[in-house]
């Protein structure tokens, strides 16, 4: 009984199911067993991001030139390719690792990033009124983008120990754990972060069974929560009024609205974008708009749609998925990706109040890219599965025969 | 062999850990299993919703790129249509702001007819900042459109016409110039492609852009150097405290005209866009805060004029501090004693405050507060009006009367504040703030709220804080300076903070006949050597306030003279030890 000796979970151990395939290298056992639809399209938006950035690159260049200092146009793009260069092999080797693996550097990655996160406010270093970043050697190493992808996994870690055993208070212990990131956050401030975090917190404990009246409980707190800071936090204040009355200062968003009308449905070309040299952040928050205007809103509807298609990848793929943690984990990252993305475009869209939030892949990197990249990694790396061995009808059949 | 799990177990995904197997298996293997499936069923709403959100986004998208006119950038080529838009002076005629006729130059490369390194050279002779291969590099670029230079004076730009290169257009490029930079910039606020974004660009856009009305520049009620001393001194003090920032206005109270109005730190309007957003946020009319002890001066008129108050000797006992709902009432410098009214002024009382305004009643402040205009937005023609934060109606009971009578409990913009002061001086009618010039003689009538009585008395007192009281730092000789300092907790999170305070100042000049309020503040500052590391209100403003009167006080043609003063002698009387600063 070849199938006895094949625990379920273990995607490690299932090189006996794949022997058929007479690859037995690390390599090729990461082939056969990674979602490559997934990954293609991953690598696709990685693509996209390249060009996205070349087309930015002048904009962002101009911008920030004047008097001495002078940035090269493409400065930015070249930047960019750096990040790539260093970002896929990374991604690729997170997505290598057994999932114990990537359990362990999860937990171990979040208790770190907590830490580093706690020096921030000592040591770190000041931007636009916002202290978020450690200054090492050769770039700004920002905590709390390394924690999300990490701060997920664990949540799911906790969540998952939950459904095996509900006696166990994990889910109480992962909402302190949530409290105290949130609060390192808030303290920075960063808003926005905050609310990410939240969200895919809230959303993992949901899908972990989570009771609906909790649910609504913390959904009543979240909106309260917004309240306050709309009440008493006179930077948010003036976000929020700004967007619902469209009064006050619209500047930015406004330049933003331009370059989709002036871009068409076609767009005016690559090289040929006028209005994106009045964006205020071209390469980074408002790269979409630079799409919008020299693609056009075909190749922006495209780039929307190819975000929809890995969510739907993933999610669907999770729908045999019979190990909670996998299950969390991985419907964790991918919410976080598929909600950054979609509040960044409608950031761009006036459809949202403007958050300091960056189109995953797309926006030129910094180390929120290595960031992402991890989280990517992991997504790929719990994804992994023998294609001949699953709990669905099909592999049954298969192993049947 | 019999531990081995069975085979269907596995297919099923039932396996556990070994620690959830261990109890009762079969149980908690079908409870994993409804949570999961709970879980998949949530999996596949969420999804839906994600569908639903990308769904969204590509309507918009398409709303935008159809529906919607393409923005006008360019298309005024050298011949078209000029938006000219009316200059804004200050009341002495200073430009503010004006229309500078600028061009931007472009190349289309592929329509090139002549040489491009002759065409380089030629230019680069005519915009010296610009370098021969750098202009080369643009004509020969592969694109149909690249600009040479932006904002490029008129002379120059028809010397380049005058090279006859057919691809090279001028783009009229009407810029707006504010030529003082950062001076008002929060008043002036700025116009992008000739459409009033911010302050009095956009208030008075229509006026600015219509043909019939733009040829007459604007007067504002601003006098330059009066705005130039006010800034130079709240960044000093922004400075020296490290604080988050400082604001301040001065207002003639006769009239409600506003001669100056900054809040720090400031922006250059002519590249609004290079600055940080938060320096554009307009710190006097937009932001609203707990302005604390400087409301008391408004309870005190207020029960000076109902009759609440009859007499300077009237006494409020200050011995215990009051508790009430579950809240502690109690002073900063506590006498623990009955105090007549100078002294609760001078000491800043909050037990005698609260008292009076308890005794005031609800109803009373109000009608005063709602006639002083601090239950709406600010009056003033700034877009960026702050509305006030106030308790409903049915959470203002007796603590919230008594909170409000000390300033604690209601949050206003220092507009609100200056006007409701140049009520208290002026005899006691209220003009709404403009930042428009007033012709003399022209001032709008405005509404009393106060007597002329309880207008001379508040004078009394107000001089005598600055001469007895917490603001001694501010008084300027022979100015008069008459004003009540304030340290409110800054809230943050929604509850008071001990580590951060916003101090204001209210003060007016001269006090024997007022004609300026004056009233400023610092968000949050730190302390320091100058003020010996306090961070109150008449240590850490105060002696700003005494060096902008004295710069401002020449300019406005206010005198000083050290024979004139109010006459204090009668509340001095009432007060029966010296201050506690």
């Amino acid at each position: 009984m070849a199938s006895r000796a094949a625990p379920a979970n273990s995607l490690t151990n299932s090189l006996s199911a794949t022997l058929s395939r007479n690859n037995r290298s690390a390599l090729g056992r990461w082939f056969w067993t990674i979602d490559r639809p997934l990954l293609v399209m991953v690598l696709m938006l990685i693509g996209c991001g390249a060009l996205a950035v070349a087309a930015a690159s002048p904009a962002a260049a101009h911008r920030y030139s004047g008097g001495t200092v002078v940035v090269g146009d493409l400065y930015y793009l070249k930047r960019q390719i750096l990040w790539i260069i260093a970002g896929v092999p990374l991604m690729l080797a997170v997505s290598m690792l057994p999932i114990v693996w990537a359990k362990r550097l999860a937990i171990g990655g979040t208790a770190f990033c907590i830490v580093a996160l706690m020096l921030v406010p000592i040591l770190g270093h000041e931007a636009n009124g916002a202290t978020r970043w450690l200054q090492l050697p050769g770039f700004g190493f920002q905590p709390s983008e390394f924690l999300k992808p990490l701060f997920i996994v664990t949540t799911a870690w906790l969540l998952s120990a939950r459904i095996e055993d509900p006696t166990m208070p994990t889910m109480q212990l992962s909402f302190l754990l949530l409290l105290v990131v949130a609060g390192l956050l808030v303290k920075q401030p960063d808003f926005g972060q905050t609310a990410l975090f939240s969200a895919v917190w809230l959303a993992q404990a949901v899908l972990a069974g989570m009771g609906l009246s909790v649910i609504g409980i913390l959904i009543v707190v979240a909106a309260g929560g917004i309240g306050v800071a709309y009440l008493f936090v006179p930077h948010v204040t003036s976000r929020i009024d700004r967007f619902i009355t469209g009064g006050g200062d619209t500047y930015q968003i406004d330049r933003a609205l331009d370059c989709f009308r002036a871009g068409g449905l076609f767009g005016t070309g690559p090289g040929e974008g006028r209005m994106k040299f009045k964006l205020p952040e071209p390469h980074t928050d408002y790269i979409f708009s630079v799409i919008g205007e020299e693609f056009g809103a075909i190749a922006c509807m495209l780039l929307a749609i190819l975000y929809l298609a890995i969510v739907i990848r993933v999610l669907l793929q999770l729908l045999d998925e019979e190990d909670p943690f996998i299950f969390l984990a991985a419907a964790g990252l991918v919410t976080q990706f598929g909600l950054q993305a979609a509040i960044n475009m409608a950031v761009n869209l006036k459809l949202l109040p403007s958050k300091g939030m960056t189109l995953p892949f797309i926006s030129h990197g910094g180390s929120s890219y290595l960031a992402l990249a991890i989280g990517m990694g992991l997504l790929l790396a719990l994804t992994r599965r023998n294609p001949f061995l699953k709990a669905s009808p099909y592999a049954r059949r298969w192993q049947a025969a | 062999m019999t531990a081995l799990p069975l085979r269907s177990e596995i297919l099923s995904g039932a396996v556990g850990r070994p620690r959830s197997a261990a109890s009762s298996p079969i149980q908690l293997a079908g409870q994993r299993q409804q949570t999961l499936a709970l879980g998949r069923q949530r999996l596949m709403t969420g999804l839906l919703l994600f569908c639903i959100a990308i769904g969204v986004l590509v309507l918009r998208l398409a709303d935008l790129s159809l529906l919607q006119g393409r923005p006008t950038v360019g298309a005024n080529r050298s011949t078209g249509a000029i938006p000219v838009r009316g200059d804004i002076y200050d009341r002495n005629n200073v430009e503010l702001a004006r229309t500078f006729e600028a061009y931007g130059i472009a190349v289309a490369p592929r329509k090139l007819v002549g040489n491009p390194r002759v065409l380089a050279e030629q230019i680069a002779a005519i915009l010296p900042d610009k370098t021969v291969d750098g202009i080369y590099k643009e004509l020969t670029a592969r694109n149909s459109f690249r600009y040479i230079s932006r904002r490029v004076l008129p002379e120059q730009a028809k010397r380049i016409n005058d090279l006859g290169e057919p691809a090279i257009t001028l783009e009229r490029e009407p810029e707006r110039l504010y030529p003082n930079l950062n001076l008002a910039a929060h008043v002036i606020g700025y116009a992008v492609d000739g459409v009033g974004k911010v302050g009095v660009e956009k208030a008075f856009d229509h006026r600015l852009s219509d043909p019939s009305t733009r040829g007459t520049p604007m007067h504002l009620s601003i006098d330059a150097r009066v705005q130039q001393a006010l800034e130079s001194e709240m960044g000093a003090v922004l400075a020296d405290q490290r604080a988050q920032g400082a604001a301040g206005i001065v207002l003639d109270v006769q009239t409600g005209e506003v001669l100056a109005l900054a809040s720090l730190p400031d922006f250059n309007p002519n590249a609004p866009g290079k600055s940080d957003p938060a320096t554009r946020y307009n710190k006097v009319s937009y932001g609203v805060y707990e302005l604390g002890s400087t409301f008391k001066t408004l309870t005190i008129a207020m029960a000076l004029d109902t009759g609440v108050v009859t007499s300077m000797n009237q006494k409020y006992d200050a011995t215990n501090p009051i508790r009430i709902a579950g809240f502690t009432i109690h002073d900063d410098h506590a006498l623990r004693r009955p105090e007549t009214i100078p002294e609760i002024f001078i000491h800043s009382s909050n037990i005698g405050t609260a008292k009076m305004a308890a005794e005031l009643g609800r109803d009373r402040q109000r009608a005063y507060l709602d006639k002083l205009g601090f239950l709406k937005q600010a009056e003033i023609e700034l877009p960026e009006r702050a509305s006030p934060h106030f308790p409903p109606l049915s959470n203002w009971g007796e603590l919230a009367t008594m909170t409000i009578g000390f300033g604690h409990g209601l949050s206003v913009s220092l507009v609100h504040l200056a006007s409701a002061y140049a009520a208290v001086v002026n005899g006691g009618v209220l003009r709404p703030a403009t930042l428009l010039k007033v012709e003399p003689g022209h001032a709008p009538a405005g509404t009393r709220v106060f007597s002329p009585g309880t207008s001379d008395t508040m004078r009394a007192l107000l001089r005598l804080v600055v001469t007895d009281g917490t603001g001694r730092k501010a008084d300027a000789p022979g100015y008069r300076v008459g004003g009540k300092t304030g340290t409110a907790e800054k809230l943050s999170g929604g509850r008071y903070s001990k580590h951060a305070n916003v101090s204001t100042f209210a003060a007016a000049f001269p006090m024997d006949h007022p004609r300026y309020v004056v009233v400023t503040m610092i968000d949050d500052p730190q302390g320091s050597k100058a003020t010996y590391g306090f961070r109150t209100a008449g240590m850490v403003i105060a002696p700003a306030v005494s060096r902008i009167v004295q710069r401002i006080g020449p300019i406005l043609g206010v005198t000083p003279d050290v024979n004139k003063d109010v006459d204090v002698a009668a509340l001095l009387s009432e007060i029966h030890d010296k201050a506690a600063e």
